[in-house]
């Protein structure tokens, strides 16, 4: 039952503000996006349409705290096939970046382990311009599965490793006071 | 030909045997690469969702290739198309643009980016390519396997048809390996669900498998190094999670054209795929021996089972 009253009119503007966010407002509900998703196929439960929908009907608390807005696995064939070229798959990112302010503020709480390996991965790369490997992989393992999480990944390191693949220090670039400026624009 | 090159993160790491590869057949292929100096992560599909954050941090990559004033050329699919987007939205997005121009202190015109496939198969050619190959391929059969982002969105990358791609295609059958018909094409292999639901990563990869199985596959052909992670590093992990055996050597391109060219295994480091291609290089032109070798065992079998009638009828 969906209650008018709890509704959040503003919602899809709050959306149509964010960067991707831009076209929400162009669906029509086709379910064009839904038809095709790689996700869909095997979770019907996932249903793409469906968050767009409940989006600009406003639902807000909904929407944010669903977890299955990060199944998406940015494929791109809905974005390709929007005959309203509502541009869902950057949609989804506009409402992850709602979602992520919302937890970092402490006003919900999100369960999905893809919101810290994304945010343990920029952080990485913040910091050395580029994404330092073996760091992240082993914090999301000891921070989702704790320190057997990182021994069960230690043999696939090894072998990496034994291939030249993976470096066990990261790798810094001299520009980073630029990588610093450019995240200090676009967090403005 | 001479392009700036944009290597990406992966390509000194996990998926090092692509730039390998990348090099010894663009020098094969008479093509000049010059890595652009001090290039910074894309923000690869961790970013991909955070649209300005990872169009500004491939802003600098693009800025950094502005100055060798040539067209770039990316192996990668995510950072091609992240650096794309990035160059787009800099000619269209004027308030994005003041953004990034204020942030690196410098003003940009534009670069002409490319994916590696499409400077292949479009700039140097298919057929001027097959010239150089002097090892057919006979005995590899493959499926060629496009995932994502190498073709979508067509918006932003233009240079292959988004349902029905066929570049691919006809690169594998001009080395003489045969090109099998294969569905999941353009279908995702799951890697940006590894972090937020792993067993749904691994049915999408298991069904690419299952596919490439059933049209009788005996390797799959990538141009990305995500694909190749979930194919190739992921493959013993969904062979536990779905207790099978797969066994499927996976390819990249760079890899099967410099074969063709009679580039030596260690220039190509298939020694560094986490599936040993082993095999499969081993059967390259041997099956019309082994064909011979079936039809010899079949006579004497034929000749052996009358005899064993008698046998039994004794």
């Amino acid at each position: 039952m969906i209650k008018t009253s709890e509704l959040d009119p503003n919602f899809k503007y709050e959306i149509a503000n964010e960067p991707g966010g831009e076209n929400i407002k162009r669906c029509f509900n086709c379910t064009g996006c839904t038809v095709g998703c790689p996700v869909t196929d095997i979770d019907k439960g996932y249903n793409p349409r469906k968050i767009i929908r409940k989006a600009l009907l406003g639902m807000r608390n909904e929407v944010l705290t669903d977890d299955s807005l990060w199944l998406c696995a940015s494929c791109y064939l809905c974005y390709e096939r929007c005959p309203q070229d509502v541009k869902i798959t950057e949609v989804m990112g506009a409402i992850r970046a709602i979602a992520q302010r919302e937890a970092k503020a402490g006003k919900i709480k999100l369960n999905n382990p893809k919101q810290l390996f994304d945010n343990l991965f920029i952080d990485s790369v913040k910091k050395n311009g580029k994404w330092y490997e073996a760091g992240v992989s082993g914090m999301f393992m000891l921070r989702t599965k704790g320190i057997g999480g990182v021994i069960g990944y230690a043999p696939m390191g090894m072998e990496l490793f034994k291939k030249g693949k993976l470096s066990i220090l990261p790798h810094r670039i001299k520009g980073k006071d630029q990588i610093k400026r450019i995240f200090e624009e676009v967090e403005k | 030909m001479k392009l700036a090159y944009y290597p990406g993160c992966t390509l000194h790491g996990t998926a090092r045997e692509y730039d390998a590869s990348t090099k010894a057949v663009s020098k094969a292929a008479g093509i000049e690469l010059t890595e652009i100096e001090d290039w910074n992560c894309c923000g690869a599909l961790e970013a991909i969702f955070d649209k300005e954050l990872s169009m500004g941090l491939s802003a600098r990559n693009n800025m950094l290739a502005q100055k060798t004033g040539l067209d770039l050329v990316v192996p990668c699919s995510i950072c091609s198309h992240n650096l794309s987007r990035a160059d787009k939205a800099m000619k269209t997005d004027e308030a994005f643009r003041a953004k990034i121009e204020k942030a690196l202190g410098e003003s940009y015109n534009g670069v002409k980016i490319k994916h590696l496939l499409d400077v292949m198969v479009n700039d140097v050619g298919t057929e001027a390519l097959a010239k150089k190959f002097v090892k057919p391929l006979k005995g590899i059969k493959a499926v060629p396997y496009y995932g994502c982002l190498l073709v979508r969105p067509s918006e932003v990358s233009r240079f292959d048809n988004p349902e029905n791609p066929t570049s691919l295609d006809n690169l594998i059958k001009a080395t003489g390996a045969e090109c099998l018909p294969f569905t999941q094409k353009t279908k995702c292999c799951g890697g940006n669900l590894l972090m937020s639901k792993q067993d749904y990563a691994f049915i999408l990869t298991k069904k690419l498998f299952d596919e490439a199985k059933t049209a009788g596959a005996n390797c799959i052909v990538v141009a990305c190094p995500m694909c190749h992670m979930l194919l190739d590093g992921q493959q013993s992990m969904v062979e536990k999670a779905h207790n099978t055996v797969i066994g499927l050597p996976i390819l990249y391109f760079t890899q099967l054209i410099g074969l063709a060219m009679g580039l030596s295994e260690k220039e190509l480091e298939l020694d560094k795929n986490m599936v040993s291609p082993k095999t499969l290089i081993e059967s390259i032109g041997k099956q019309e021996e082994k064909k011979i070798e079936t039809k010899i065992e079949t006579k004497i079998e034929n000749k052996a089972e009358p005899k064993a009638e008698e046998e039994v009828a004794e």
